[in-house]
């Protein structure tokens, strides 16, 4: 059993550190973290279970040699998904909200609320993380097709600004889009 | 970025930032509803004028195609609203996270663990009106009587109302003793189709291939799919479906027993049991090719699967490999012997 109050810098780690020390040394801690974020032990240990499958996974994540770093990476990946957690739920509970708004004739079939739930989950990350009047513009000229003179007209804004809205939320589409095709296109070259 | 450096231009490389920037504004003018068809012409001139502009126009369709599914619902106003509220919840709660930034939908994570979880049960199931995790099971009785036991990783909802008792199956397995109400009909929903309850006792359960699985141990259950193909299955058969009917079995009743914690297995493979076993753990049980076959006799304790899988170990030529505590592979006794 290694221990946990060691000083927090320095290279402790073999590198890359195996699986095996990872989990002794931080499984329960990042347990006990997920939990009091989550308020819930199911939760938190299919996110500790899949942090760690990550790890397995992908080593190429397990770049650092100490236990600070490991415990900050670890950190940081526990809170994004402890908001992807989050998020996903949202996403789901209005889409139910959607539904349940529908004529009951209206039934899509598993595979089709299956797409459209990816599709909301995708826009709505990408959503997040643009100024929120961006965001509400793009959404309304993309997801509603309205045109600019509508937009404008719901936002009590000059359509000179929902043109200039909307290019600013595509253009960080565009660069996050570019960057996760980076990212595969690398991952795809390691493996 | 200046063409014709000693970079090659590969599709790795990402389109310059001015070209990512003129693609926006094409975007949002051509979109505006206000575009003429002198700028139709000039943004065809502008993509024709480099293999830039088409490579950052490219990222402009995929992005705006991942906004089809939503254009295609019925009320795409209503979606984008809901999906715009959902959003802001998570805003207010991202910045209850003082410290560090995150963003959700980085590159860090995304949703490849989410995915192969069998999507959107697994989700939908966080919302459901009863619902169990993994290695739970639990009896619920109904306002009308009718007893229900959940299995592990299960999720129903419960539609009651003046004509007519309906449950939906979101994930796992559930086991139906119905009480009788001749005035109100009494159905099961899964996302492959319909079953009524004709004065009965049944088991269904969602499988992961996409279908639903029914056995039916009193009574009969008229099963209609979303194709409308229909049958009724009476006491002692057992089918599945999806879009259309599988055969008719003959149902084995021993299964049953899950609804008291007991697994048990007459004649049936390992991969099976494993199978069965696997909602009742968490993390990863494996069974390696060799030893999946091996017939399966006894009556083991689902709530207690280490026991289960220890029991399994005595009375099997297998050796229970434990690589980390939630990583457990069922091996050959030799091949382990041998390391």
């Amino acid at each position: 059993m290694r221990l946990g109050d060691r000083p927090v810098n320095a290279s402790d780690y073999p590198f890359p550190p195996s699986v095996e020390i990872l989990y002794c040394d931080h499984h329960d801690w990042l347990h006990g973290w997920l939990r009091r974020r989550l308020g819930n032990a199911a939760d938190a240990s299919d996110l500790a279970h899949d942090a760690f499958l990550r790890l397995i996974l992908k080593p190429a994540s397990r770049g650092f040699d100490s236990f600070g770093e490991a415990r900050a990476y670890l950190r940081a990946m526990a809170q994004g998904m402890c908001i992807n957690l989050w998020h996903r739920r949202e996403i789901e509970q209005a889409w139910l909200d959607t539904l349940a708004a529908r004529p009951e004739e209206y039934a899509p079939s598993a595979e089709h609320q299956a797409i459209v739930l990816e599709a909301l989950h995708e826009i709505g990350a990408m959503l997040l993380d643009l100024p929120p009047k961006a965001a509400r513009a793009f959404l309304m000229a993309a997801a509603c097709q309205m045109t600019d003179k509508e937009v404008a007209e719901e936002l009590g804004v000059s359509t000179r600004m929902v043109r200039k809205y909307v290019a600013q939320a595509m253009l960080c589409c565009l660069r996050s889009q570019a960057r996760q095709t980076l990212d595969d296109l690398s991952a795809g070259g390691r493996a | 970025m200046i063409s014709g450096s000693a970079i090659p231009d590969t599709a790795q490389s990402d389109p310059p930032h001015e070209a990512m920037e003129a693609a926006a504004e094409w975007y949002a003018l051509l979109r505006s509803g206000e575009a003429t068809g002198g700028d139709q012409a000039r943004w065809q001139s502008w993509l024709a004028a480099s293999p830039d502009h088409r490579r950052a126009w490219g990222y402009v369709e995929t992005v705006s195609r991942s906004f089809a599914p939503l254009q295609a619902t019925p009320d795409p106003r209503r979606t984008a609203d809901n999906l715009w509220a959902a959003n802001g919840r998570v805003i207010r709660r991202r910045r209850a996270f003082a410290g560090i930034a995150v963003l959700a939908g980085s590159g860090l994570l995304g949703w490849a663990g989410w995915r192969h979880a069998a999507l959107p049960g697994v989700v939908l199931a966080g919302l459901a009106d009863h619902r169990t995790g993994t290695g739970e099971l639990r009896e619920i009785v109904l306002a009308d009587g009718t007893r229900v036991w959940l299995g592990a990783v299960t999720a129903i909802n419960e539609d009651y109302r003046a004509g007519l008792r309906r449950l939906k199956v979101v994930a796992g397995e559930i086991l139906i003793d119905t009480a009788p109400d001749p005035a109100r009909p009494f159905v099961v929903d899964t996302p492959h189709g319909r079953l009524r309850a004709l004065g009965t006792r049944f088991t269904v359960r969602l499988e992961d291939g996409g279908s639903t699985f029914l056995a039916v141990y009193q009574g009969a259950v008229e099963v209609q799919t979303g194709a409308g193909d229909a049958a009724i299955v009476s006491a002692g058969r057992q089918l599945r479906f999806a879009a259309t009917l599988g055969s008719q079995e003959t149902a084995d009743a021993a299964r049953e027993a899950w609804s008291r914690g007991v697994l048990v297995a007459r004649d049936i493979p390992l991969e099976q049991v494993v199978k069965e076993l696997r909602p009742y753990r968490t993390g990863h049980l494996g069974v390696a090719p060799e030893v999946a076959g091996l017939r399966v006799f006894g009556s083991f304790p689902l709530r207690n699967t280490d026991e289960t899988l220890a029991m399994l170990e005595s009375a099997l030529p297998i050796r229970i490999q434990r690589t980390l505590p939630w990583w457990v592979s069922i091996e050959a006794k030799g091949e382990a012997a041998s390391r």
